[in-house]
């Protein structure tokens, strides 16, 4: 034996004057690891309730359960996560897949309790001792169970658009339409949010299926135009999507556009399932082809109930048909649709004007009841002096003569006056025939109502935007021709009753911009003028819409009335979800007789 | 390191080489000369200490990727070779006469994934799953949602809502 064998059991007394690593009192010192996966949290206002959580759970740990104090509203179930910790197995995959990242673990992981029911409690609403422990388990940043970004749309490059009225947007391919249904998480938060109250998470799940067919069933169920919605829906689904919160809400427009575009009309009636359909008695006289009057002649013919539509114009759509540009709906996808509504036996009288060729007497006395669908057709003056000059217009007549096929000469300068879709159409439209281009509007971009990828298409293709503008006279020149706008500049003053800002003129900051063309966007009002006096008279209005009960009944026996002459939304999709109720109302009418 | 795999290059036909930290190294071979490469790795390189063996369902390439992970102490340096197996006929020559200790991973394959290892002691005994009846719960064809459901009973007084039909319950019940 060595010296150094029996030396080396010595060397180890060095330890002795070192810091002990292990825990002193291991009974009642037991910090977790920094990330350990210990009990949850939830910030319960960042949590939306979309129940991804409870879906991923493999183990069927957590409920969905209302927590009071919190309200369902849109874009939020109202519903929070309780926890089973009978069935935790702490795997996380809740706190991975969380759509706001308001759920998290903390690294608590000890609690003795002899009553079984205190382990099943909702984080965030229930509170622990934990709830303010900043260790523990939270979703590692840019770690994704599902792609945050969507698939992007391929459009035409800005530089090809001008002089061109082709489709902009060219639609999702097989592949990207799968990528993109794929990224669902199918909470269904987007279905209340929907006027229409479509089944989005279903007619998704078909595309990931290729299982057209059925989606396209799924929508006809609630909106029998979703070619035009796949294009020109407001899509107000996408601003509550849970994705969007932290990623880019599902391109639900997009998809949906998807599903229509890639089944063929031929099919329609066989996939639709239609003519079989009883036959009643009973017939609805329908004023205007606009897309409420389409929906309902189609729910209505589905119920068995004759469908007369009345159209002063030549083609059926109305403003989807008049007023929006062809680069974004062609008119073939309105045609086809409008078709296919005629096939299954909706009547459309075409260039039959209410009021005019035939009286509204005659449709009311022949008919067991009558829809009044005719919008807002009569654009509102901008109220300056010079709109009366020549080369002065209004933004939904120019459009309606442009969708006609009309040629209208706005000269190589053109100004359009507002924020909305029309008034960014109207610029999209006079910069592709040729006009250097400016958007004046009041309030800042951000206040735009108009779509953003339709502000960002504009942007893009050129078309000047000078906000926080108010213009105030339109100067002529010496032959009463427009010359020129003046407008003042505006500050944005807070509004003290909570509202958004207000614009409030600059004194002395007029601007003089040179013109050939002012194009008035500021909005449109209805036209009740067809309808006699003693109708007229007993039609309840508010702020000159129609007022009516959530069967869609108006103030008039037997009246129904749906689209941008009731909603305030005014848009398509209102319209379409207007038509649905007033049909469901009708025939609850017609059957109580 | 470098050295190191351009002798293992030298000898055998390993692929997919990739550095994963300064230390540790992965790469793959087939499935036939798996255990000769373990073998040398202990033998002749001094990867005395065996890590771990774990696998991989890639369901959709019909494949399970078996991952030995081996230990040079002399300098710190771990090797993982990777091999890809059949998933129809999943059956791997075993490696418990290298280190006794391999026979327990083994052992714990066979019940999760159904990965055979013939001649490995005790490999068809339970490892954890005693009296499992479906299919090896590791391989991502098995349903885990769909067992939990059908296995555990709830517990009382459980309820849950889905979020879709909950908002329409309370803002449009009629819509």
């Amino acid at each position: 034996m060595s010296l150094k064998d029996i030396l080396s059991p010595f060397s180890a007394w060095k330890n002795l004057a070192l810091e002990p690593v292990t825990v002193k009192d291991p009974l009642n010192e037991r910090p977790g690891a920094p990330r350990y996966r210990g009990f949850h949290k939830n910030e319960l206002n960042e949590c939306i309730g979309c129940g991804t959580c409870s879906d991923i759970c493999q183990n069927a740990a957590i409920d969905m359960v209302p927590v009071e104090g919190i309200e369902t509203k849109a874009g939020d179930s109202g519903l929070r996560p309780m926890i089973d910790y009978g069935r935790c197995c702490w795997c996380a995959l809740c706190v991975d897949i969380c759509s706001t990242n308001s759920l998290s673990l903390s690294n608590e992981y000890t609690w003795v309790n002899s009553d079984p029911e205190v382990f099943r409690f909702i984080p965030g609403a229930d509170k622990k001792s934990w709830d303010a422990n900043e260790l523990g388990w939270k979703k590692p940043d840019n770690y994704n169970l599902n792609e945050p970004l969507r698939v992007k749309m391929e459009e035409t490059a800005p530089d090809e658009r001008e002089m061109s009225f082709l489709e902009v947007v060219k639609g999702y391919s097989k592949e990207q339409a799968e990528a993109e249904a794929d990224r669902c998480i199918e909470c269904g938060l987007c279905t209340a949010t929907c006027p229409a109250h479509m089944d989005i998470p279903q007619y998704i799940k078909t595309i990931r299926d290729n299982n057209l067919e059925e989606g396209l069933r799924i929508m006809y169920q609630t909106n029998p135009l979703p070619e035009i919605c796949g294009r020109v829906c407001t899509r107000r689904c996408e601003t509550v999507c849970a994705l969007g919160h932290k990623g880019d809400a599902i391109s639900i427009r997009w998809l949906k556009r998807y599903i229509a575009d890639n089944v063929s009309f031929d099919e329609y009636e066989k996939i639709l399932n239609e003519g079989f359909i009883e036959k009643t008695d009973k017939k609805v006289s329908i004023i205007g082809a606009g897309p409420s009057g389409l929906s309902l002649g189609y729910y209505l013919t589905q119920r068995g109930i004759k469908a007369t539509i009345y159209e002063a114009k030549e083609k059926a759509g109305g403003m989807t048909m008049y007023g929006i540009p062809k680069y974004r709906l062609p008119m073939e996808i309105l045609d086809k649709e409008v078709e296919f509504l005629q096939k299954i036996g909706v009547e459309i009288k075409f260039n039959t004007a209410v009021g005019k060729n035939i009286s509204f007497n005659d449709l009311y006395n022949n008919s067991d009841a009558v829809f009044i669908g005719v919008g807002f057709e009569s654009p509102y003056k901008i109220g300056i002096e010079g709109e009366n000059l020549k080369g002065s217009l209004q933004a939904i007549e120019f459009l309606r003569e442009i969708n006609k096929g009309n040629k209208i000469d706005i000269g190589k300068k053109a100004v359009i006056v507002g924020g909305g879709n029309v008034a960014i159409d109207a610029a999209r439209i006079a910069k592709r025939i040729g006009a250097e281009t400016t958007i004046l509007y009041r309030r800042r971009v951000e206040d735009m109502p108009a779509d953003w990828e339709e502000i960002e298409g504009a942007e893009d293709e050129k078309v000047n935007i000078i906000t926080q503008a108010i213009p105030v006279e339109i100067i002529p020149d010496e032959k009463g021709k427009v010359k020129a706008v003046k407008y003042l500049k505006a500050k944005m003053v807070a509004d003290d009753k909570g509202g958004r800002p207000r614009p409030v003129p600059i004194e002395g900051s007029e601007t003089i911009i040179e013109t050939e063309t002012v194009i008035g966007a500021i909005g449109q009002g209805a036209d009740y003028s067809f309808l006699p006096k003693e109708f007229e008279e007993k039609l309840e209005l508010m702020r000159g819409r129609i007022v009516t009960d959530s069967n869609m009944k108006t103030s008039l026996d037997k009246v129904f009335a749906g689209g941008d002459a009731v909603n305030r939304t005014a848009d398509a999709i209102s319209a379409i979800a207007d038509g649905h109720k007033a049909a469901i109302g009708i025939e609850k009418m017609l059957l109580s007789e | 390191m470098k050295e190191l795999l351009q002798r293992l290059e030298y000898r055998f036909d390993v692929s997919d080489i990739v550095q994963k930290r300064e230390n540790q190294t992965f790469l793959t071979i087939d499935k036939k000369h798996t255990i000769s490469l373990i073998t040398h790795l202990r033998d002749i390189e001094n990867f005395s200490h065996f890590v771990l063996l774990t696998a991989v369902d890639w369901i959709e390439d019909n494949l399970f990727q078996l991952t030995y992970i081996l230990h040079n102490p002399e300098v710190n340096i771990d090797i993982a070779i990777r091999t890809m197996i059949s998933r129809d006929n999943p059956e791997m020559d075993s490696a418990h006469h290298l280190w006794e200790q391999v026979a327990t991973y083994q052992r714990e394959l066979k019940e999760m994934f159904g990965i055979n290892f013939p001649g490995s002691p005790g490999v068809n005994d339970s490892f954890i799953l005693e009296g499992w009846d479906d299919i090896p719960p590791y391989r991502r064809d098995f349903d885990t949602k769909k067992y939990t459901e059908e296995t555990y009973f709830p517990r009382p007084g459980r309820q849950t809502n889905d979020p879709a039909e909950y908002m329409k319950n309370k803002l449009y019940p009629n819509g």
